[in-house]
């Protein structure tokens, strides 16, 4: 479904290297976690993931099409749901708009009889649904974010630290909810996390340190080096 | 229409912003409606002044010939004595020039100098042809029929100064009030940069963020548009009323202290045969019609769309990426 060959990526403007001949592969109908410290690279791949960003080198191969090369507006509208760590909810905007527009955008049409539904699946009351973004505690604008991200239906939604904000109870729902997602809808979930409960879900770990990933095979202590590939 | 509808929400979020632009927006579209309807009702008066005036006309002395018989000037002066040694015509003689084809009729007027007469023409095109038949009558060559021009500059003067006054007006307030509109845009456009960054980086298209700034500018403006037009039609009138009392003041002013006494005895037959000092009754009525409510309505659009370009293009030439790790 996703596959990144031989990518690599550096700041424009700068010598820093933040991967090189990267390999991965996504595949429909699982739950990935990407854990690693705090600079290791985990958002920026996220960003390119989702089209945000453009690799400089290498390719980004979704559903057998280079992201560089085809319309990554209409690719994260309609093929992708993101989950931004900093949430990037329209703060002037109610609850229940933001998911509208975000179905608007995707072109599955904004109706709010779905959105209030959605809403309601992560705990937030018809009421609070019509409160502005800025009137909502934390936890409570992370769940509006991933009810954003998955809103239209997307076939691949990509989260940073999707549950940082959430107390014990709504993060085991929202796992929940990612995990019925991947494994009973069929969809693609990758997941950036700090938290050992979300990889709990995880179909495959893998973690990341200076620009190299290494899988888990379900045992955090024994890290496999991923094989890179020679030109 | 979603994008509508957002642009519609949009307008009700910051209420303070776009109060700002909306009374900006607002004192300029006043303004436009105020200068273009006069300019507009200018344009008219000098049209159908000139129209009707061109139809009007007398039987005038020819300065060059009367200057050389009356032999103190000489050449193409022309004295008070040489004026008053010409001949001036009958009633009777009026009354056989005005017998014509070519006339659809005639007023009698008295002057300082005795008689003379305004023949009003089936059409100014007509006035070669009526010259001819006068001379055939016995008009004599030192005579020439001439249209009213000392009427017509006496009405045109203050109203085409009124319209240079208007047009000048319209064209600093669709510049200046377009370089504030642009800046309060720029700004208003700049806090809402990370709104569009997240919009952008949700797929929604460069285009259709454009679309949706433009939407807002237009509303705004559309809705100033009407309250603009009532402004302006309670408005023009009174100031045009005033402006045109004080160039109609300051041309007579002017003509007193610039004309010399030749210039004024040439006048003097024209000034003498009006029955009524037009310019001293002048009234322009200004009426916003349908063709001065769409060009108002055009400018505004415009520089709308303008200002809409000009702040969309300051932010959509960051990638969203940039805009939410600045923000980050």
């Amino acid at each position: 479904m996703l596959a990144l060959k031989n990518i690599s990526y550096k700041y424009e403007g700068t010598t820093r290297t933040i991967f090189k001949d990267v390999n991965l592969e996504f595949s429909p109908g699982k739950v990935y976690t990407i854990v690693g410290k705090s600079g290791a690279g985990k958002s920026t791949l996220l960003a390119l993931l989702s089209g945000l960003d453009v690799a400089t080198g290498g390719e980004i191969v979704y559903n057998g099409e280079n992201l560089a090369k085809i319309n990554r507006n209409h690719y994260r509208a309609r093929q992708m749901g993101m989950v931004f760590q900093s949430l990037n909810l329209i703060p002037t905007a109610t609850a229940l708009d933001n998911i509208v527009l975000s179905m608007n955008i995707s072109g599955v049409g904004g109706n709010k009889t779905r959105a209030l539904e959605l809403l309601k699946t992560m705990g937030i009351s018809p009421e609070k649904s019509r409160r502005k973004i800025l009137k909502l505690s934390g936890g409570e604008q992370q769940r509006i974010a991933i009810a954003r991200a998955i809103a239209h239906n997307p076939p691949l939604i990509v989260a940073d630290e999707p549950t940082g904000n959430l107390d014990k109870e709504t993060e085991g729902k929202v796992l929940k909810i990612f995990e019925n997602i991947a494994h009973e809808q069929g969809k693609c979930v990758i997941i950036v996390t700090h938290s050992r409960r979300v990889t709990t879900i995880a179909d495959e770990i893998w973690h990341v340190e200076k620009g190299i990933f290494r899988r888990f095979d379900g045992n955090v202590n024994a890290p496999q080096t991923q094989k890179r590939r020679r030109k | 229409m979603y994008l509508l509808e957002h642009a519609m929400l949009n307008l009700g979020k910051n209420k303070g912003r776009n109060m700002l632009l909306l009374g900006i927006t607002f004192a300029i579209i006043t303004a436009i409606v105020v200068a273009l309807s006069i300019f507009n009702a200018t344009n008219l008066v000098i049209e159908e002044t000139r129209t009707s005036l061109q139809s009007a006309v007398r039987i005038v002395p020819q300065m060059q010939t009367l200057g050389e018989t009356g032999g103190t000037g000489g050449g193409q002066m022309i004295t008070g004595q040489a004026a008053q040694n010409q001949a001036t015509f009958t009633a009777e003689q009026f009354s056989d020039f005005a017998n014509s084809d070519f006339v659809l009729g005639w007023d009698l007027q008295d002057t300082p100098r005795g008689t003379d007469a305004v023949f009003y023409l089936v059409s100014p095109l007509l006035l070669s042809d009526f010259e001819a038949e006068l001379r055939e009558k016995g008009l004599p060559e030192n005579y020439a029929v001439r249209t009213d021009e000392a009427a017509f500059a006496s009405i045109v003067a203050p109203v085409e100064s009124l319209q240079s006054l208007a047009i000048t007006f319209l064209a600093v307030v669709v510049v200046l009030g377009g370089v504030i509109m642009a800046l309060l845009s720029v700004i208003a456009i700049r806090e809402r940069k990370y709104e569009i960054g997240v919009l952008r980086a949700m797929g929604l298209k460069k285009r259709k963020v454009a679309f949706v700034i433009w939407a807002e500018n237009v509303i705004i403006t559309g809705f100033c548009f009407v309250l603009g037009m009532a402004a302006g039609n309670f408005l023009s009138q009174p100031i045009s009323d005033n402006i045109l009392a004080g160039q109609i003041l300051s041309n007579a002013d002017g003509e007193s202290t610039a004309t010399t006494l030749a210039e004024r005895l040439a006048s003097e037959s024209a000034d003498a045969l009006s029955t009524e000092n037009f310019s001293e009754n002048l009234q322009i009525d200004i009426l916003i019609n349908a063709t001065t409510a769409l060009q108002i309505l055009a400018i505004s659009l415009l520089l709308a769309s303008l200002v809409g370009i000009i702040s969309v293009s300051q932010i959509t030439k960051s990638e969203p990426i940039k805009i939410l790790m600045e923000r980050t």
